[in-house]
C-alpha cells in the first residue's frame, strides 16, 4: 500500500517533468511552456522524495518496487506522443 | 553529466559499441529468457494446468519422509533435501556428500518424487546432476530457466559464458553512462520522424538512461551467480581450505556442533513446518536436514522474505526435538554484512521478494533491458549500414534473433502444451523451440526485404501469443472458472497477458500498414 502510494505520487511528478521537459518540447516544435531549471529541480526532488522516505523507513521491498516502477513509468512516459510529436 | 576528453569519449564509444555488437545477441538471449523466467513459477502453473495453491509444506510431510527414511540405505542419511515439485507435490533427495574425479563436491543418493497422496511416484539413484532434470510437467519453465542460466552449454562453461555476458552488460552500462553527455536533458526526447540513426539513438538512449540503475543491479547479480560456484568457491577453497570445497561449504553454510552419531528418530517435520510458517508468515520453499536419524540432526528451513524486507528468511531447528534454535544468516552462524549482501543477491536478481507485484516490475525491467540491447544493436548497424551494404547480413541476423527468439520461445510453449498430455514434453519442448527458430532463420534467408522479414516475424509472434491460450484449452488445460474456483489466478492472468500483448502487437502492426510512408530526412542533426 505504501509502495503504491509512493509510486502514484512519483508517477504524477514524472508526468509533470515530461510535460515541461525543455528538450522534448523543443524537438516537437513547442516553443513555449518549458519548465524553468528551478521548477525542474523541485520536480526531481519531489519525484525522489517517496523513495527517500521509504529508504529511511527501512522498507527495502517497497523502495525497490518504487524504484523499478519509476524506471518503467519514466520510460513509458517518454513514449507518449504529445502535441507536435509528428516531428 | 560526466564530461570526458574527446579521445577518451571516442574510446568509450568504441568499447560500448563493440562489446555490444560482439556479445549483444547472446546477451539478448540471456536477458529475454531471464525476463520470462521471472514468472517461471506462474508459467509452470499456466502451462501444466496446475490448480493446487496450498504448499506441500502446509500438508503433512512428516509421515512420507519418515517412511522414506526407513527404506533408504543409511549411507544416504547424511543429508535430506525436501522441496516442491509439480503441482505442489513433494520431492525428497536422501544423499551423502562426495567428491567427483576432479575433486569438486557432489551429492549422491536417491531422489524420490511423491504424488499428491504422498506415495512414491518415482525413485532414482545417482548424483544430483544425474537425477535432477526437467520433468514432463515443468519442461517449459525448466527450458526457460536453463536457457537463461547457461544457454544450454554444459557446466561450468555455460555459467562462465553467462557470467561473461553479465560483465559485458556491466561494461556497456558504465561506458554508456560515460559517453552520454546529456543523460538527463535527453531523458524524454524521442524523435520519431527524424533520420533513422537519430530515431534509433533516441530509442536506445532513453530506454538505457531510465533503466541504468537496474542494468547495474541485474548485470552484477547475474555475474555473481554465474561466477559464484565456478570461480569464487574453488578459489576460496584453494586459498583457505586446501582445495576442499566440501570443507568450505560446511564451514560457511553448515551448522557447526559436536558430532553425536547416536541413533535418534527425526523430530516432527510437520511441527517444524508449522512453526516456520508462524514465524515468517509464509510456507517454506525448501527444507534441508543434516544427519537424518541421528541425535545431532539439524533442520534448516528456507522461506520468502518477511513483509517489507528483501532478504530471505532461514530458520534453524534441532532435528531430534523439532525445537527452534535460531534465525540463521545465509553465511556463517552470526549476522554479517557479507552474509546480508549474499542474501539479497537472489531477490535483487529475480525480483521475487514481494510476490507478483515485484515480479511484474522486474518483468518490465527485463523488457526494458531487451529493448536497450536490441535498439543498441540496431543503432550500431544504422550508423554503418548506409556506408557498408555488406553489413546487410548482420542487420538480418539481428532481426532474426531479435524477433526469432521470442518466436522460438512461443513455439516451445506450443510444443509443450501439445505434447505434455502425451508425456513427451521433455523432448518436444526444446525441439519445438529449435523448429520455430529454424523457421525464423529460413525466413531471414528467403524473405526478399528486411522490412518484410521484420513485419512477418512480428505477425507470427502476435498470432502465436493470441493462439496460445486457445491451444492450452484445446489440449485439456483448465478453463478460467475451474482455475478461479480452485483459487488459482495465474492461469487466467497469463492467458490475459498473452491475449492483450498479442492483440496490441497486431493492432500496432495493422496501424503501421495504414500510415503513409514518409521519406527519411537525409541529413543528421548537429547532435549526431
Amino acid at each position: 500500500m505504501l509502495a503504491a502510494a509512493a509510486i502514484l505520487f512519483s508517477l504524477v511528478m514524472i508526468l509533470l517533468l515530461w510535460r515541461g521537459d525543455p528538450k522534448r518540447r523543443r524537438t516537437t516544435g513547442l516553443r513555449d511552456g518549458a519548465d524553468t531549471s528551478a521548477r525542474r529541480r523541485l520536480l526531481v526532488i519531489a519525484t525522489l522524495l517517496p523513495g527517500v522516505l521509504l529508504a529511511f523507513a527501512g522498507d527495502s521491498a517497497a523502495f525497490l518496487i518504487w524504484l523499478g516502477s519509476c524506471v518503467i513509468a519514466g520510460w513509458l512516459a517518454a513514449q507518449i506522443q504529445g502535441p507536435g510529436a509528428a516531428r | 553529466m560526466i564530461h570526458l576528453p574527446k579521445e577518451e569519449t571516442k574510446l568509450m564509444v568504441a568499447v560500448h559499441g563493440w562489446s555490444g555488437i560482439l556479445l549483444g545477441l547472446l546477451l539478448y538471449a540471456v536477458v529475454i529468457t531471464g525476463m520470462a523466467a521471472v514468472f517461471a513459477v506462474e508459467i509452470g502453473e499456466w502451462s501444466a494446468g496446475h490448480v493446487e495453491t496450498r504448499s506441500a509444506f502446509e500438508r503433512s510431510i512428516d509421515q512420507p519422509v519418515r517412511a522414506l527414511g526407513a527404506s533408504t540405505p543409511e549411507k544416504y542419511h547424511e543429508g535430506v533435501d525436501i522441496f516442491e515439485i509439480g503441482d505442489h507435490n513433494l520431492g525428497v533427495f536422501f544423499h551423502h556428500h562426495d567428491l567427483d574425479a576432479s575433486g569438486a563436491p557432489i551429492s549422491r543418493g536417491i531422489y524420490y518424487q511423491l504424488d499428491r497422496d504422498g506415495r512414491v511416484a518415482s525413485a532414482q539413484e545417482g548424483t544430483g546432476e544425474e537425477v535432477f532434470g526437467p520433468r514432463n510437467d515443468d519442461a517449459l519453465s525448466s527450458f526457460l530457466v536453463d536457457t537463461h542460466v547457461r544457454l544450454h552449454v554444459p557446466n561450468p562453461w555455460g555459467l562462465l559464458l553467462t557470467g561473461i555476458l553479465g560483465l559485458a552488460m556491466l561494461v556497456a552500462a558504465i561506458s554508456g553512462l560515460l559517453i552520454h553527455r546529456h543523460l538527463l536533458k535527453d531523458i524524454f526526447t524521442l524523435r520519431r520522424k527524424a533520420h533513422p540513426v537519430l530515431v534509433d539513438r533516441d530509442r536506445h538512449s532513453v530506454a538505457g538512461s531510465w533503466s541504468l540503475p537496474f542494468a547495474f543491479i541485474l548485470a552484477f547479480t547475474g555475474s555473481f551467480f554465474s561466477f559464484y560456484g565456478t570461480v569464487g568457491v574453488p578459489i576460496v577453497a584453494m586459498s583457505a581450505f586446501g582445495g576442499d570445497q566440501q570443507a568450505l561449504s560446511d564451514a560457511v553454510f553448515g551448522n557447526p556442533g559436536t558430532p553425536n552419531p547416536t541413533p535418534r528418530a527425526i523430530g516432527n517435520l510437520d511441527r517444524i513446518a508449522a512453526d516456520a510458517i508462524k514465524r515468517s508468515g509464509d510456507a517454506p520453499t525448501y527444507m534441508s536436514i543434516e544427519n537424518f536419524g541421528r541425535a545431532d540432526a539439524t533442520v534448516t528451513t528456507y522461506l520468502h522474505p518477511k513483509a517489507g524486507d528483501i532478504a530471505p528468511v532461514t530458520l534453524l531447528y534441532n532435528g531430534a526435538t523439532a525445537q527452534f534454535v535460531q534465525e540463521k544468516p545465509s553465511i556463517g552462524t552470526k549476522p554479517s554484512t557479507g552474509g546480508t549482501l549474499v542474501a539479497i543477491m537472489s531477490p535483487l536478481h529475480f525480483g521475487d521478494f514481494a510476490g507478483v507485484f515485484s515480479k511484474a516490475v522486474w518483468f518490465g525491467l527485463g523488457f526494458a533491458m531487451c529493448y536497450v540491447t536490441l535498439t543498441g544493436l540496431r543503432l550500431w548497424l544504422a550508423r554503418r549500414v548506409e556506408r557498408m551494404r555488406s553489413l546487410d547480413w548482420l542487420e538480418r541476423t539481428v532481426t532474426v534473433v531479435g524477433f526469432g527468439l521470442p518466436l522460438g520461445l512461443l513455439g516451445a510453449a506450443v510444443g509443450f502444451l501439445v505434447t505434455m498430455p502425451l508425456g513427451t514434453a521433455v523432448f518436444w519442448t526444446p525441439t519445438a523451440f529449435l523448429a520455430a527458430s529454424a523457421a525464423a532463420i529460413v525466413a531471414g534467408i528467403a524473405v526478399p526485404t528486411h522490412a518484410m522479414l521484420s513485419r512477418g516475424l512480428q505477425i507470427a509472434i502476435a498470432l502465436l501469443l493470441v493462439a496460445l491460450p486457445l491451444v492450452r484449452l484445446i489440449t485439456g488445460g483448465p478453463g478460467w472458472p475451474t482455475a478461479l474456483a480452485a483459487g488459482q489466478p495465474s492461469i487466467m492472468a497469463v492467458d490475459l497477458a498473452m491475449l492483450l500483448s498479442g492483440g496490441w502487437l497486431l493492432w500496432r502492426l495493422i496501424g503501421q500498414r495504414r500510415k503513409p510512408l514518409v521519406p527519411h530526412t537525409p541529413a543528421l542533426q548537429p547532435a549526431e
